[in-house]
């Protein structure tokens, strides 16, 4: 298993405040830099970062490629993730996505991951006047030319149901051949399917569970070598899941860093994904964080996982968890595989995906109010007390499982897996 | 074994493999047109499924609500007076969309054992 990091760039609204510090914006791009910086020294294989507009709290991060810019000059090996850019021609044009995967992969020397969606927010669909319903056709019929602009030379144009260009040489080309490669977001089990057919590694926004992994899993790999009809020209099988992360000396300081993180990220989606919460947002006015905040402590703690994913239901929940506050955190990161702990207890958690042949693992650090201090000693003490044996197993065991899961596949790969 | 081949209801099998011939033959608008009546027909037969729910981010759903709404829109009379029908708003639809009407019918179906 690898692990990479996932950025949103969080920025929750101070307490009773209309807007935030003058400062905090360049604070949370400068902290991510240092992160960034650190996780690359210890190993950390990946480093994924949203597109997201107007999303104010929930993302800042709206041009990912100038970050992906600045850390391509910072880092030498970590591999440098859109998790992942909006292709939909009316959030980007597919001739400029092209241009600047290329001159990343150029700049990077070929780190580049090229991960897309299409967002389903209204803020985002309105904003750039993106028809909901077709958002998926427009995806889709973008993000095949884009792998085609990347390789064919020159491009010989394109009349399509979304976007129309005459032939041109688009340049300048990815580094890595025949392109970087592909990841779509995966919120539900349905794209992870689509992914396999399409030859795209799934790129899993729902927080899996392993034991969710392991039920998508076997049906992924099948798909990838008996019913794949790539989208690109090389294929990207593969899986990684999204999991919460907070390292620390104790269990306890882990939940008490934790915080709110989790809960904040987890509300503040449903906030702007929510057609009740989300088409009714005033821009500039709201302030999320004080609506987060003022939800009943249960509907604050991070229950979801374990409902959403139906391993348990409340009542189960309310059953057997312990009633130390504490001990009941720790309960329900275990229970949902996420890395909140001392070293040994995000060992133990995390090795369930291991055994469901996870190949990824992106750390959820940067969200809701979480300190950057504590954030950086999280990467150092997993970077060093955790990482390596994962990384050590992911070549003894997992790359020879993969090899076997693509046996008798002939399509061409480019993977960094 | 191809998860649609675990699907007992013969009918909706046979729909579902229909479905996916016309997608690998480049036909993704035929595929969701036979997938839509695929599961407008399992609807019927098994009104029981209406009454199912789901859980997406804490909030119970109405698991057939699920059916994705890409332009083959399913249609609930809130009161249950008319029966459920799909109502087409375009007739053309992408691969993308295709499979994913096409992973969800299979999964409902293998999920609840039809």
């Amino acid at each position: 298993m690898k692990f990479g990091l996932f950025y949103e760039l969080q920025l929750p609204k101070p307490p009773g405040a209309a807007t935030w510090d003058p400062d905090a914006e360049r604070r949370i791009y400068h902290e991510m830099l240092e992160q960034v910086e650190l996780a690359d020294k210890l190993g950390f294989d990946y480093v994924f970062e949203v597109e997201h507009h107007f999303l104010e709290e929930y993302s800042h991060s709206s041009a990912p490629e100038l970050m992906m810019a600045a850390l391509s000059q910072r880092t030498r090996n970590i591999r440098l993730g859109h998790g992942i850019v909006l292709t939909p021609p009316g959030y980007n044009h597919p001739a400029r996505v092209a241009e600047r995967l290329a001159a990343l992969d150029i700049l990077s020397d070929g780190r580049v991951e090229f991960g897309s969606g299409e967002s389903s927010s209204d803020m985002e669909l309105g904003g750039f006047g993106v028809d909901r319903s077709r958002k998926k056709a427009m995806w889709e019929e973008a993000t095949r030319e884009i792998c085609t602009m990347m390789t064919q030379e020159p491009y010989q144009g394109f009349e399509g149901e979304f976007f129309s260009m005459p032939a041109r040489n688009v340049v300048p080309k990815p580094l890595q051949k025949p392109h970087p490669p592909l990841w779509v977001a995966a919120s539900r089990r349905e794209t992870t399917m689509v992914a396999a057919r399409l030859g795209m590694a799934s790129l899993g926004f729902g927080f899996e569970t392993p034991e969710e992994l392991g039920d998508r899993s076997e049906e992924y790999w099948r798909l990838v070598r008996e019913e794949c009809f790539p989208i690109g020209h090389a294929i990207n099988p593969g899986l990684a899941v999204l999991s919460t992360f907070m390292a620390a000396e104790t269990d306890e300081e882990a939940v008490r860093r934790s915080a709110d993180g989790p809960g904040f990220f987890a509300y503040s989606l449903g906030y702007y994904y929510s057609p009740l919460t989300g088409g009714s947002h005033q821009p500039g006015a709201t302030n999320i964080y004080d609506r987060f905040n003022e939800l009943p402590s249960e509907q604050r703690d991070g229950r979801g996982p374990l409902v959403a994913a139906r391993l348990m239901s409340r009542d189960q929940i309310a059953a057997e968890e312990p009633e130390d506050e504490v001990q009941r955190a720790l309960f329900r990161a275990a229970r949902s595989g996420q890395a909140i702990g001392t070293t040994d207890t995000i060992r133990r958690n995390i090795k369930a995906y291991e055994h469901h042949h996870l190949d990824v693992l992106v750390l959820v650090a940067q969200c809701g109010d979480r300190k950057h201090e504590h954030i950086m000693e999280s990467i150092e003490r997993f970077g060093t007390e955790v990482l390596p044996e994962f990384k050590e197993r992911h070549e003894s065991e997992h790359r020879p499982w993969r090899e076997k899961q693509l046996s008798g596949v002939d399509l061409p790969i480019n993977s960094s897996i | 074994m191809a998860r649609a081949e675990k699907i007992k209801d013969a009918t909706l099998r046979s729909g579902v493999e229909e479905a996916y011939g016309q997608l690998r033959a480049g036909d993704p608008s035929g595929a969701v047109a036979t997938l839509a009546d695929a599961f407008g027909d399992l609807l019927v037969r098994h009104p029981e499924l209406l009454e199912f729910s789901t859980t997406v981010r804490g909030r119970a759903f109405p698991l057939v609500a699920r059916w994705p709404a890409f332009g083959a829109n399913l249609v609930l009379d809130p009161e249950r007076a008319a029966p459920p029908r799909i109502e087409f708003v375009r007739q053309r639809f992408a691969v993308s969309e295709a499979l994913t009407y096409y992973e969800f019918l299979v999964d409902l179906a293998v999920d609840q054992g039809l």
